[in-house]
């Protein structure tokens, strides 16, 4: 039997925990039910579980690659054209801070931008099952789940006050 | 829609739009035929004409191998990287401190981005313009004139790779990168709740941008860690740009100027002016846009309170500018001050400490002027004037310092001489339309783009009609806000 989304739509936030609640006491776990929201809920708002994101280590590796860049442009540069000024070491930092800063954040920042887009699986060909509902207040509850299941999912919603519950077509 | 104030505070002080009619009404607002914003598109389009006439003639009387001729652009240029520059800061900054007045503010500091690309384009003369770092009539021996000109580039085996071309516009590029990826963020869960309320190319766009956007809890967590991450960036390159840009096109072109007030000084107008435009452009929404409803007097109120300590930071560097260099008395420290601010461009330097500090600070102080919404709106166009004619002084006085059409050797001597000082240059006809050109292309683009997407952040409002209300505490009625973070 294929997985696949069902929708409740439900006007109040404190319907949609509910259903929340209710879902995780079928036993559907935490993993395969989301929240959909039209502005960012506090966390913990509807009793969901902890997300958990990498986005930090994107910006790390971008800034670790754009430093190492620089460091080498500069200094290559300088070892290739050793001109000693006023018995001056070749590698001079100070011009070297300039490119390698500039390199670093250029690094971290392509980095982050991939990584924003990467962390969120964006983008998507396919839009999945939606309600523009959501955009008026509405909060969404998606569950994903065996077909077999559907109709538990749906009473469980319908009992915890969702105004409507959508199936994929 | 409500407002609120309560004894002590003007009407219209909060403001708490209904979460369920935000993306209607700031749709409808944002594709409604509005004659005037179209008369400003084509008044804008026009002097962006004129512009690229004056660039035009500008190229065919001086070329592009005598950087004299083009202090007036890159006066104009300055200005609108200035201004455009430090907006989308100021939605990251307040973002970082979690001001909930700020949510109007968001979106239209950050449309500044689309002009950051145009920056990119009207820098790329400038970049041609400048002079060689490096004396190309130099004679080991040559009495008078260095090898290279003093600049921030300069180490003990020349210059780096691309120096300083190549890392200036790569400078620009990173902010414009940065500007858009934090614009697209803070747009995709607006463009995914419109796309079904508009139609044509809107809805192309709007598809396009919007992604998969379905704002899950997942997404939305890692929207507000990049927006964070991404924010965190543009402050941090914002700055490094801005030290690029003054030193390499200002404090390099006039020989012997060595300070390190000039870039702190020039951030810090450049974050005054961008704070400045932003309460004129909140006051012109909230008086003509139709968004009264949406910008109460308390974000104008508050933000205030940053923009006259901005003027206050503006006028104390500029102290220290000027104090160091009359105490130093070295004859070079003495040319700049005459030059830049007593004798040449005098008239140009009091007319930017009068808008600059004069006029802002004397708005400003009054608190009850700040509890308007004219008040910081007057101050910020007053700032707005003076950022101008700030960098009239600094980039037409360095870029005309020397004449390098007659003595191209003086950029490379060792410092302005009292007897080398030059008047100051008056704008000619070219000059003029380019700098209106600037400025209309400037404003073109963001007209543009206030067309295409809300200006308002409806995501963002919508959170904050969330925490905000208005409730009884013992016999006052308050502001009650919910701080979940």
């Amino acid at each position: 039997m294929a997985r696949r989304p069902i929708l409740g739509l439900f006007r109040d936030a404190n319907a949609a925990a509910d259903a929340g609640d209710a879902l995780k006491g079928a036993g559907i776990s935490e993993n395969d039910y989301d929240f959909l929201t039209d502005s960012p809920y506090p966390e913990g708002a509807f009793g969901e579980r902890e997300e958990k994101h990498r986005i930090y280590v994107f910006p790390f590796i971008g800034a670790l690659l754009g430093l190492t860049s620089g460091i080498l442009l500069t200094s290559m540069t300088q070892f290739a054209y050793p001109l000693v000024t006023g018995g001056k070491p070749i590698l001079s930092l100070p011009p070297m801070a300039v490119v390698t800063y500039e390199g670093t954040m250029l690094g971290a920042i392509l980095f982050t931008v991939l990584g924003i887009m990467f962390e969120s699986r964006l983008p998507k060909p396919k839009l999945g099952l939606y309600d523009t509902r959501i955009t008026e207040g509405f909060i969404g509850v998606l569950v994903n789940a065996e077909e077999d299941q559907h109709n538990q999912v749906q009473e469980l919603m319908t009992q915890a006050g969702a105004v409507e519950v959508k199936r994929e077509n | 829609m409500a407002e609120h104030s309560n004894g002590r505070s003007p009407a219209g002080m909060w403001v708490f739009p209904q979460a369920d009619q935000i993306t209607a009404q700031v749709m409808e607002r944002t594709t409604r035929r509005c004659k005037p914003h179209t008369i400003a598109l084509v008044v804008a389009a026009l002097l962006a004409a004129l512009g690229v006439v004056g660039f035009l003639f500008r190229v065919a009387a001086d070329g592009l191998d005598n950087y004299n001729a083009w202090g007036y652009y890159m006066a104009a240029f300055s200005f609108v990287f200035m201004v455009t520059s430090g907006a989308p800061l100021a939605t990251a900054a307040f973002r970082f401190t979690k001001s909930h007045w700020r949510r109007p503010l968001s979106r239209v500091a950050e449309l500044f981005a689309v002009v950051g690309v145009l920056n990119l384009l009207l820098f790329i003369p400038m970049v041609i313009v400048l002079p060689a770092i490096e004396n190309p009539t130099f004679v080991p021996g040559m009495e008078g004139e260095m090898a290279a000109r003093r600049a921030i580039w300069l180490g003990s085996s020349g210059v780096p790779f691309g120096a300083p071309a190549l890392w200036d516009i790569l400078g620009l590029v990173a902010l414009a990168v940065t500007s858009m990826a934090i614009l697209w963020l803070s747009l995709m869960p607006d463009l995914a709740q419109s796309r079904d309320r508009v139609s044509g190319f809107r809805r192309t766009i709007y598809g396009l941008l919007a992604g998969s956007w379905h704002g899950t809890k997942r997404q939305w967590i890692q929207h507000k860690a990049g927006m964070m991450l991404l924010g965190g960036f543009y402050f941090m390159m914002v700055v490094f740009v801005h030290f690029l840009i003054v030193s390499d096109f200002a404090m390099s072109l006039i020989p012997g100027w060595k300070d390190s007030i000039l870039p702190p000084l020039y951030t810090l107008i450049a974050f005054q002016n961008a704070l400045g435009l932003l309460l004129v452009i909140l006051f012109i929404l909230r008086k003509w846009g139709g968004y009264q409803e949406y910008i109460g007097i308390s974000l104008f109120w508050s933000a205030s309170k940053i923009l006259l300590g901005l003027t206050l930071l503006w006028t104390y560097h500029l102290f220290a500018f000027f104090i160091t260099f009359w105490y130093g008395r070295l004859e070079v420290e003495e040319s700049i001050l005459r030059y830049l601010m007593f004798e040449s461009y005098a008239p140009v330097f009091w007319a930017n400490v009068i808008f600059s500090f004069f006029v802002p600070f004397f708005i400003l102080l009054w608190n009850p002027v700040r509890k308007t919404a004219w008040g910081p709106a007057l101050a910020g166009l007053s700032a707005l004037v003076g950022g101008f004619l700030f960098s009239i002084r600094i980039f037409v006085g360095s870029f005309n310092a020397v004449d390098f059409k007659e003595f191209p050797g003086e950029l490379y001597s060792l410092g302005l001489t009292r007897a080398r000082i030059q008047d100051a240059v008056i704008p000619d006809l070219w000059d003029i339309f380019m700098v209106v050109g600037i400025i209309g292309a400037a404003a073109l683009v963001y007209l543009a783009a206030a067309k295409l997407f809300p200006v308002m952040s409806i995501w963002e409002v919508k959170e904050g009609a969330m925490y905000q209300r208005m409730g009884k505490l013992f016999r006052g009625e308050y502001m009650i806000l919910a701080k979940p973070e």
